[in-house]
């Protein structure tokens, strides 16, 4: 659906120049809820601004839908950025037109016969869920509400990729859920492939599907959500994934298991759907080891969970080795910590 | 106190006179203005239409003409003023130098209001493959006209200013009524009522200023 070779951006400013992009390359597939995710001054903006043509890239190439961007005049360009919804941290609202102007606005631009913006700005506010607010102005709208209307705007030309600079970060936790329930649903029921830029990684867990790590115009990595998350490799990317997953052994643990410090600890990491309790089974009855759980965190992530157990045992060393191997066998991750 | 030289007549024509001269200059510097000011605001470096000829030609034209004193400004152009009206004296003649006052004037008021609507908007608007004529029609002009009528506002206080010094070239007026009977006659009721007739103009057209533009930002 969007696919980025080589890209490259650098603004000039006053005799400084600032790459803000370098040779990022990116494929976002149909129906993804792709995101980006990076600290401030990453390039993340400079990044979906380049999809829709808001800002030109310095070099590289940029294809959405099949379409190259560079090869468009500037017709086909307005044309395509209709395929092409966004919505802003600052929801960017007009201030001095109703909810039901606002929606309306991408239809008015587009000379949409009155019969039918009246229809599909009432559908519209009816998805997002502010059928009632068409005849009121923003400033009466609280900030989720107003990201509602942005979304509902954005929807009214039907594109087929939705942009999200920023969408929840200026929202409190709750208003953040909602927004982002709105937006799954609105990959669900429109097929909506969707890009989304955040710097908070609960925002990536909750909704995407693939995630794309950026630092200093680069991306450092980037795969399945469910792999980045289980096993993230960059210091960056294990940085933002503590956020949201608490696989670290708490501190008061870790000073207790100082105190006592004759047994080895083992650190165990697995990734799906296989329960725990049947491993342990195993290593109880096939093993003969005694397991003793030191600290255990489990994250749902997508509809798979994360989990990591910290365990002591005891038993004979060779039942442990194959112990160990069959853990191994099972997309268990097995690794000996020191404290 | 009404020991005074002036008739009644005199009052209402002056105040005829005035109010034509403001309104007939207020309506074509807010045409010329809104057109120099919306240019101005495309053609700068990262506008909407960026075209540093038309700004560069545009930009210094403006800071000239304002920088030029009114009474200096009139007196200047009388022959351009009597190639266009045929005459370089009278209240119709007055419109011109202060049409060529006036437009300048509302063109940086038009170009402040302008610059103050939220980039955000005007990002939103070139996200959704506005064209620059829909950029400015249908987002920018609605965003800023609350804060434009405030401007064109401040332009007609200018402009009644203005009218009594449109006298020089008998443009007549209240103000010019101030001038000739109150000041150079020592005619105090002149004085003290054309004084009060003006503050009354400059109060009302504020406030209906100020009610219009609460108004449109409904706040
Ligand atoms: N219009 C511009 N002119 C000059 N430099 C710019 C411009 N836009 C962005 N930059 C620079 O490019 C770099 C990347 O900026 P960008 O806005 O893409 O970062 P970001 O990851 O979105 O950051 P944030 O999380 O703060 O929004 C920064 O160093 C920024 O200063
Ligand atoms: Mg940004």
């Amino acid at each position: 659906m969007i696919t980025l070779r080589d890209v490259s951006k650098t603004y000039h400013r006053k005799k400084i120049s600032t790459e803000a992009l370098k040779k990022i390359n990116l494929q976002i597939e149909k129906g993804d809820i792709f995101g980006v995710i990076g600290y401030s001054g990453a390039g993340k903006s400079t990044l979906v601004r380049l999809v829709n043509y808001l800002e030109r890239p310095t070099s590289g190439e940029i294809t959405v839908d099949g379409k190259h961007l560079a090869e468009l005049n500037p017709h086909n360009l307005r044309e395509i950025k209709k395929e092409i919804g966004m919505i802003f941290q600052q929801f960017n609202l007009l201030e001095s037109k109703t909810i039901f102007q606002n929606v309306a606005m991408p239809l008015i631009l587009a000379k949409t016969n009155k019969q039918v913006i009246q229809e599909r700005v009432t559908e519209l506010l009816a998805f997002v869920g502010l059928a009632d607010k068409a005849a009121s102005y923003p400033s009466e709208l609280s900030g989720g509400q107003k990201q509602r209307v942005g979304i509902a705007r954005a929807l009214a030309s039907k594109p087929k990729i939705l942009l999200c600079d920023e969408a929840t970060s200026a929202l409190d936790p709750q208003t953040t859920q909602s927004i982002l329930d709105l937006l799954k649903k609105v990959n669900e029921e429109y097929g909506i492939t969707i890009l989304l830029i955040t710097h908070e990684m609960a925002v990536i867990q909750q909704i995407c599907n693939k995630v794309a790590v950026m630092e200093e115009g680069n991306i450092i990595e980037k795969g399945s959500v469910v792999s980045v998350f289980g096993k993230p490799k960059h210091p960056t990317t294990k940085g933002f994934v503590q956020t949201v997953v608490k696989n670290e052994l708490p501190f008061s643990i870790k000073t207790k298991l100082k105190k006592n410090q004759q047994q080895k600890l083992y650190r165990l990491d697995m990734i799906g759907d296989h329960t725990m309790e049947s491993i342990f089974y195993y290593l109880f009855h096939t093993f003969q080891l005694q397991v003793t759980v030191v600290f255990t965190n489990m994250t749902e992530i997508q509809d798979s969970v994360l989990a990591v157990w910290y365990i002591q045992v005891e038993g004979e060393e060779r039942n442990k080795q194959q112990a160990w191997s069959f853990l191994v066998e099972n997309q268990v991750n097995v690794e000996e910590i020191t404290i | 106190m009404f020991d005074t030289s002036i008739t009644f007549g005199q009052f209402i024509q002056a105040i005829i006179d005035t109010l034509y001269m403001v309104g007939m200059s207020l309506l074509v510097g807010t045409i010329i203005g809104l057109i120099l000011g919306i240019l101005i605001v495309v053609t700068r470096p990262s506008g909407v239409v960026e075209m540093k000829w038309i700004y560069g030609i545009l930009n210094p034209i403006i800071n000239i003409v304002r920088s030029v004193p009114f009474i200096i400004l009139l007196v200047a152009i009388i022959p351009f003023t009597r190639g266009i009206v045929g005459t370089s004296i009278g209240t119709t003649a007055a419109i011109v130098p202060l049409i060529i006052f006036i437009s300048p004037f509302i063109a940086r008021l038009v170009e402040n209001s302008l610059l103050e609507v939220n980039p955000g908007i005007i990002e939103a608007a070139e996200a959704m493959g506005a064209t620059p004529f829909q950029v400015i029609w249908y987002f920018v002009l609605p965003e800023a006209f609350g804060s434009l009528i405030l401007s064109l506002t401040t332009a007609t206080i200018s402009l009644i200013g203005a009218t009594a010094m449109a006298g020089t070239v008998g443009g007549g007026g209240v103000g010019d009524l101030a001038i000739v009977y109150g000041y150079q006659r020592f005619d105090t009721f002149a004085m003290v009522s054309t004084v009060i007739i003006l503050i009354t103009f400059v109060q009302v057209i504020q406030s209906i200023g100020n009610a219009l533009a609460r108004l449109i930002r409904r706040n």
